[in-house]
């Protein structure tokens, strides 16, 4: 039998992005948390190395034992035999999750983007929104997290520059960008003769060029150095800890009020629920050993893919579909950004993006969110285009050729000497929105060690974003000629999008319909009020920019409305 | 648990493969075992030679030795493909034998080339998957070559050198983010002078 610890305020499954930044609010409020990981601490003298093999090719900070047993799988259709889904930098396992090897761009989302409907329907018509989408209005506006945003932006550090002060446009920042009440925390990262080079770019051709917002610290911060530029931040953890994840900011200082314990390497396996429909805890394993963590709120803040597995394993009388599905809505709106560095530019010259960090990059929006006209164009939405430093040397050896010489012997040889450090590749990231065809359940053959079945991903053809892409597509070559690019290679996506994505949100929507949506507008469960979901599987659709710093701006402001209805929520 | 109503009933948990510790999975980065046989690792070697020459720009491949690191990369963390490989390899000197009589290590030069050729096309007669595996070989030879030489290949920064990047730094300054000039290369190992030499 299961072994029953003492009862805590707060149990928190998984202290990664977001359940590291949930548990610094609640800590600080004097609530008693028990965060239960299935890592644990790395230690960047071991675990974090300049080694492009290490880091991107064997994904050794990332592909941890749990992750590794819980690969989803994939299909197309529901008539399809599922596969395994490619491998890749998905699920973490590790204090400080994801955000311990992620990019840090840290992004706020568009006005837009919590408002795709109504404003898409009054500017365009409802015949403009994509057949099959099941697309709604997020339940709050940007404004109503925009503090959220900018307590989570000075809480972790994010360097970059306001391009909307409260109003007042700047170019230097972001001009498309919804109000901000003060100026980033930090400046970006250090401009260099690239970033430069892009930027002015982008100016000739009229377009709002920009440095990337990164959750990476361009002068000592709280404590914290600076960010050396060494060129392995991606998929990598920093060896400073100039790189904010959640295990150097947020963690230590919920440590330090004494009210938040840590159990590492533990792997929750079920939430349990009574009678009544109130969740009473966690159950997980421990070194082999089974526990009980009774708690009076649970909040489940592990992957999409997890949170999802979780809440449709955790049967029980109450909830015999899964936790909090009674309405059938856990696993439906999934949607894998469609992300990828896919245009691909040759230059006559050196452009010498070795070191630094992904991060450390030059943004083009003008061809994202609603931010031009889409009149007659068929689709909705648009991507952020960004370049970037940071390129190892197994990557640039492996470059597109531009059909300018054969794939291997003395010519190749000549090919790459020349040009494996003149080619740099445009990060497109497009609004992504859920679909009908596209969702997650559990897999009815394939199963993890434990014996429960890991997710399915099931994801169907779309329309919208493969053209969108496509008409962004040529934005990036139009900017990359402008920069002197001498050669454009173009390699799109299938229109069944990517499957398994390190942007996977949905699964968990929010929204103020249960009939709909899993969560409400402050992210707890609409038939389980004491169970609180958070992460990326909250999210309605995706912005063309990287996820993590709406999931925790998200995450804080679920700390704060649980915190102020703390009697109401836990009873 | 008495106050709980769940359907979980006792299970039985597989307690040895639960948590692999992360130790475990770096020490394998390390280890100097060998996974091919001396005759497979010698086509291996002949492949790799002509798959990246020696010549005006620098050591072939073989020299710079990629293919220590593939056949240490099967030994270790790429054991789930060692017997694909193993077969790979079979199948590339069961062409060579057909087709010039010789097993594929023992070809000079310009038939090597001629039958790689055939393999890259997809025209190797009775060579299933043939351009599948060279992709593959591809790609772990670009591993072994530009990869760091902790792991067995980019001896004296062979490969480094020949895509002139400039090494790892730990920090790295301004300057050395210049467009118009190059850091000097460092020549060094992530994990210490005593590698790549």
């Amino acid at each position: 039998m299961a072994v029953n610890l003492k009862p805590v305020d707060v149990a928190v499954v998984g202290l990664g992005a977001a359940g590291g930044v949930v548990v610094l609010p609640l800590a600080r409020a004097g609530l008693k948390i028990a965060a239960i990981e299935a890592g644990g601490w790395l230690d960047p003298h071991k675990d974090f190395h300049a080694d492009e093999i290490f880091n991107n090719v064997r994904m050794q900070v990332t592909s941890v034992p749990k992750t590794k047993r819980e690969v989803p799988t994939f299909r197309t259709r529901a008539d399809e035999p599922a596969r395994r889904a490619a491998s890749g930098r998905t699920m973490m396992n590790a204090i400080g999750g994801t955000s311990t090897h992620y990019d840090a761009n840290s992004w706020r989302f568009a006005p837009w983007d919590f408002q795709i409907r109504t404003a898409t329907t009054r500017r365009y018509g409802a015949g403009a929104l994509p057949n099959g989408s099941t697309v709604e209005d997020w339940p709050l506006t940007y404004e109503e997290l925009e503090p959220f945003y900018d307590t989570v932006e000075y809480e972790i550090g994010v360097s970059g520059k306001a391009g909307n002060l409260a109003g007042k446009i700047d170019p230097r920042g972001n001009t498309f960008e919804g109000p901000r009440r003060r100026e980033y925390p930090m400046p970006p990262l250090r401009d260099t003769p690239f970033t430069e080079l892009m930027a002015s770019a982008a100016r000739k051709l009229n377009w709002n060029g920009h440095r990337s917002p990164a959750a990476i610290n361009s002068q000592p911060y709280r404590g914290r150095p600076e960010c050396a530029y060494h060129g392995y931040c991606d998929t990598g953890g920093c060896h400073l800890g100039a790189k904010n994840s959640t295990a150097v900011t947020t963690i230590p200082q919920a440590v330090k009020t004494k009210n938040l314990a840590i159990f590492d390497h533990a792997q929750v396996t079920r939430i349990l629920s009574d009678a009544g429909g109130r969740v009473t805890g966690v159950q997980y394993v421990r070194g082999g050993m089974e526990y009980f963590q009774p708690a009076r709120v649970v909040i489940l803040a592990s992957y999409t893919y997890e949170n999802t597995r979780l809440l449709l394993l955790s049967k029980s009388k109450a909830y015999p579909k899964g936790l909090a599905n009674n309405h059938g809505q856990v696993g439906r709106h999934y949607i894998a950004h469609w992300d990828g560095r896919d245009i691909s530019a040759l230059f006559p010259f050196d452009l010498n993006i070795w070191y630094g960090a992904l991060a450390q990059g030059v943004v083009v929006n003008n061809w994202a969110d609603d931010n031009f006209d889409h009149s007659g164009l068929g689709f909705i939405g648009g991507a952020s285009m960004t370049v970037n430093h940071e390129l190892h040397p197994i990557a640039a050896s492996a470059m597109p050729l531009f059909n300018r010489a054969p794939s291997w012997g003395s010519q190749w040889k000549k090919f790459v000497n020349q040009n494996a450090g003149r080619t740099v590749g445009v990060y497109a990231q497009c609004t992504s929105l859920p679909y009908e065809n596209t969702y997650l359940d559990l897999d009815t053959e394939v199963k993890d060690p434990l014996g429960d079945p890991v997710c399915r991903i099931t994801s169907g053809p779309k329309e919208n974003e493969p053209r969108a892409r496509a008409y962004v597509a040529a934005k990036a070559e139009e900017w990359l000629r402008a920069a002197g690019a001498i050669e454009i290679m173009n390699q799109p996506l299938a229109r069944e999008g990517p499957n398994q994505s390190w942007h996977a949100i949905g699964g968990t929507r929010m929204g103020d319909n249960p009939e709909a949506n899993v969560v409400d507008k402050w992210g707890f469960s609409h038939e389980a009020p004491n169970l609180g979901v958070l992460g990326g599987s909250v999210m309605g659709s995706h912005g063309a920019r990287n996820p993590t710093l709406t999931i925790q701006a998200l995450a804080w402001r679920a700390a704060d409305h649980l915190v102020r209805n703390w009697k109401a929520i836990a009873v | 648990m008495s106050e709980t109503d769940h359907e979980i009933s006792r299970r039985e948990l597989i307690v040895s493969s639960a948590f692999v510790p992360l130790a475990a999975l770096t020490a394998s980065a390390q280890n100097a075992e060998t996974a091919l046989t001396p005759a497979q690792i010698k086509t291996l070697a002949a492949f790799v030679e002509r798959l990246i020459p020696g010549d005006e720009l620098g050591p072939s491949a073989a020299e710079a030795g990629a293919h220590v690191y593939i056949d240490r990369a099967l030994a270790g963390p790429n054991a789930g493909e060692k017997q694909a490989f193993v077969e790979g390899l079979a199948s590339l000197d069961a062409f060579a034998k057909s087709s010039q009589d010789a097993a594929f290590a023992d070809l000079p030069p310009e038939k090597r080339d001629a039958l790689i050729a055939a393999m890259e096309r997809g025209t190797a007669a009775g060579f299933t998957n043939a351009p599948q595996f060279f992709s593959r070989l591809r790609r772990l030879t670009l591993e072994g070559m530009f990869g760091d030489p902790y792991y067995g290949g980019n001896r004296n920064f062979a490969g480094w050198d020949l895509i002139r990047y400039p090494g790892p730094r730990l920090a790295v300054s301004a300057d050395e983010q210049r467009m118009d000039k190059l850091p000097a290369p460092n020549r060094r190992s992530a994990y210490g002078p005593q590698y790549g030499r």
